[in-house]
């Protein structure tokens, strides 16, 4: 029986066991000092942590990386510090939580301004003397910053593409769409099509609605946007209730596959996607997704323009980062930490093992320099998103605290809409509350 | 073997020459008392304080009073997951409980090769809360599983067991009864324990397989039922892995498989609400205490300790 009482304590004791140590560490957490730290390099040997999600690939290019720092500034060692995406925000949370957060962050945009405004990172300009960021369009830079201050450096731009088998569209006899002037309907139709053609034995499109970058750019073709600039929820019940009335639609079409099948492929992640797979013509994917896509599917995949009501795209495509680096606001070593930013961003040594690998480079002159070194696909998703340059506008509002959770919501939403316990405008009404809530929750 | 008469008897007062070698005792339990106090009741003790707070793991807790259980009466989507997990205790465990004593009393009839079988059903219960054999179950359960290939044999068209949410949580149900082989092998020894003498009588009198199982064995082995009963209910409200595996940590499809720890798992991490996370902590630990505690004053009436004066 005595192990039985350890196994009845076990939850209580996992969600404690962080917190004892959070408790312990509650002291140092004040807000960071507003005077520019002093540069200087230190002469004694130099320890900097330095975490990242991602997949092999990006462990093993991020330590030739590490190496090739090292080598050039032997007092500096780098620790780094991988997962996946999957578990890397719990661990971060934990570790800040533990009053032990990595000096170097690799930051998404969903978590930036949650992170900022609880004082975890560090104002970025106060490391102007060693981090150059001239070279990055003034857009660009732009989102990393909030209220003006710069808690992170944009590593990659991406946008969001359909992206089209051309193998799969070849062996039904379909043309592929003309993207410049596609509608959502000749979109749907086109699915539906392939769809028919193939007999059942591939989907036309993969369903969408469970990451807010489909939604992102639903929202902006109907001028608007998921948040205000005040960081409030700016969506309306009208914008989300068609949203999921056009999946819907396209459901009933025949243009998706049943919503069982598409949950169970998106709870196995990209690798167990229809797209990965070969068995859908067609697929809602950010452009830096489109090189491990192909490598799984290894027939011809080519990045489309999101199709619009009107068939024009004026202003609502836009660049994401893809990520950022960001830096600790408590770390010891100021100096040190804007020297490996430094080197992330902006050395001709770091974008040679980098490529692409992290989403098309955000600094423009990385990004000329790297572009003729890269493979086929990497060109194409270049001259995809160049191609894009003249209808690209702002960036959306920044994600305001709390609004991390934003995908679970979504994902939760769409289940219930494709399996039809709740219609789109149940939908749309639960949805923004619980949005709503999340953002309060957070408000610190 | 009767485990909680046993520990009755030793309960008594006792001599003083046996003293001394407590104190040894003592100091050989220490590391685990010292283990038990850090990293158990340090913690819980934590956990209870940071239930009476806003915390969201990146800036120090905040005191909110009974905020987070305020909360809780309003919090839908934690009413749903109470719901699933009462499903899943209630219906899996009695389940669970029945194959195995059911096994178990096959495997007693003298068997060939007993430790062979008892071996062979003993494994799903060392493996059934790992990874590994969550990511099986969705093989084995999905579109273009095993369960469906062998459904096509038979000209059946099966379907996606683990992504519809009327068949999800009922996949997980089979997979905690699957791992019947731990209460099976408590049943199993409890069974030995049963002098054959009472079995000899029984059949001199002329009671038939089916009298002597209804009037020998069960009541004889209300103690052990009871006690995998306890075992076995504390283990389910606490299921973790499985749906987190299986449901690609949503708690999908539409919320079918959402254990109550993973949806505080949920809170705590995905919405950075660990004040919440360890309130509701704190109300599992509630639930399963009375839920245990109804069971003791139940076993008054149904467990039957054959060392009772």
């Amino acid at each position: 029986m005595r192990g039985n009482l350890r196994r009845r304590l076990g939850v209580v004791a996992a969600i404690g066991a962080a917190t004892t140590l959070a408790l312990t560490a509650c002291a140092g957490n004040a807000a960071p000092a507003d005077e520019a730290p002093e540069l200087e390099l230190s002469d004694e040997p130099v320890t900097l942590s330095f975490t990242w999600w991602g997949n092999d690939t990006r462990h093993a290019i991020t330590e030739e990386l590490i190496a090739a720092f090292e080598e050039e500034h032997p007092n500096i060692t780098i620790e780094p510090q991988y997962t996946d995406w999957a578990g890397y925000w719990d661990k971060l949370s934990t570790s800040v939580a533990a009053g032990d957060i990595p000096d170097i962050i690799q930051m998404d945009e969903k978590q930036l301004s949650t992170y900022a405004a609880n004082g975890v990172l560090m104002d970025l300009g106060g490391l102007s003397s060693v981090l150059s960021t001239g070279d990055y369009p003034a857009a660009v830079l732009g989102t990393g910053a909030l209220d003006g201050t710069q808690y992170g450096v944009p590593v990659g731009i991406n946008s969001y593409t359909i992206i089209a088998n051309r193998d799969l569209l070849d062996q039904y006899g379909v043309d592929l769409p003309d993207d410049e002037t596609w509608t959502w309907d000749d979109f749907v139709d086109t699915a539906a099509e392939v769809a028919e053609a193939s007999g059942g034995a591939i989907a036309g499109t993969q369903s969408w609605g469970f990451e807010d970058g489909g939604l992102n750019n639903w929202l902006r073709q109907r001028d608007s946007a998921l948040y205000t600039t005040d960081g409030e929820v700016a969506a309306t019940e009208e914008d989300l209730e068609s949203w999921w009335e056009f999946l819907l639609e396209a459901t009933k079409a025949g243009a998706t596959p049943a919503p069982s099948a598409t949950i169970e492929r998106e709870s196995g992640g990209l690798a167990e996607s229809f797209t990965a797979t070969n068995q859908s013509a067609f697929g809602p994917w950010w452009s830096n997704q489109v090189q491990a896509l192909r490598d799984a599917s290894g027939q011809d995949l080519v990045a489309l323009r999101v199709p619009s009501t009107d068939g024009a795209s004026d202003g609502w495509p836009y660049y994401k980062p893809s990520m950022f680096w960001s830096a600790s606001s408590k770390t010891e070593h100021p100096a040190e930490v804007a020297t490996f930013l430094d080197y992330l961003a902006n050395s001709e040594d770091a974008a040679d093992l980098l490529l692409a690998e992290r989403g098309v480079p955000a600094n423009e002159r990385i990004r000329d320099y790297i572009t003729p070194k890269l493979d086929d696909v990497n060109q194409t998703v270049v001259g995809f998103l160049d191609d894009l340059a003249p209808e690209v506008g702002d960036a959306p509002p920044a994600t305001p605290p709390g609004g991390g959770a934003i995908e679970a919501i979504i994902d939760q939403h769409t289940q219930k809409v494709l399996f039809g316990e709740l219609t789109p405008d149940q939908a749309a009404t639960s949805f923004l509350a619980e949005l709503q809530q999340a953002l309060d929750d957070a408000a610190v | 073997m009767s485990a909680l008469g046993e520990l009755r008897r030793i309960k008594g007062s006792t001599p003083p020459k046996q003293r001394n070698q407590n104190r040894a005792a003592f100091l050989f339990l220490l590391p685990w008392f010292l283990g038990l106090a850090l990293v158990t009741i340090g913690p819980m003790a934590a956990s209870l304080g940071l239930s009476f707070t806003r915390y969201n793991l990146l800036s120090p807790p905040r005191f909110n009073g009974i905020d987070n259980f305020v909360r809780m009466l309003e919090d839908e989507r934690l009413h749903t997951s109470l719901g699933v997990t009462f499903q899943y205790v209630f219906i899996s465990v009695p389940l669970q409980l029945g194959l195995a004593l059911l096994l178990a009393v096959a495997l007693d009839r003298g068997l060939r090769g007993l430790s062979f079988y008892r071996s062979a059903f003993y494994l799903p219960s060392l493996l059934g809360a790992s990874v590994a054999i969550a990511m099986l179950w969705r093989q084995i359960f999905g579109v273009d599983g095993l369960v469906n290939t062998v459904l096509a044999w038979f000209g059946i068209e099966g379907q996606g067991w683990i992504s519809n949410p009327d068949t999800a949580l009922g996949t997980l149900m089979v997979l905690n009864v699957w791992t019947f082989g731990s209460p099976m092998v408590i049943f199993l020894a409890g069974l030995r324990q049963i002098p054959a003498m009472y079995y000899e009588a029984a059949a001199v009198d002329g009671a038939s397989r089916r009298q002597q199982f209804w009037r020998i064995t069960m009541p004889l082995l209300t103690p052990i039922i009871f006690f995998n009963l306890i075992l076995q209910l504390i283990g389910a409200f606490q299921s973790f892995t499985q749906a987190f595996i299986v449901s690609g940590g949503t708690g999908g499809p539409v919320d079918s498989t959402l254990f109550y720890t993973l949806y505080l798992y949920q809170r705590g991490f995905a919405n950075l609400d660990m004040g919440y996370a360890s309130a509701m902590a704190w109300l599992l630990l509630v639930i399963i205490a009375a839920f245990t505690a109804i069971n003791f004053w139940a076993s008054k009436y149904w467990v039957f300790y054959d060392d009772q004066d």
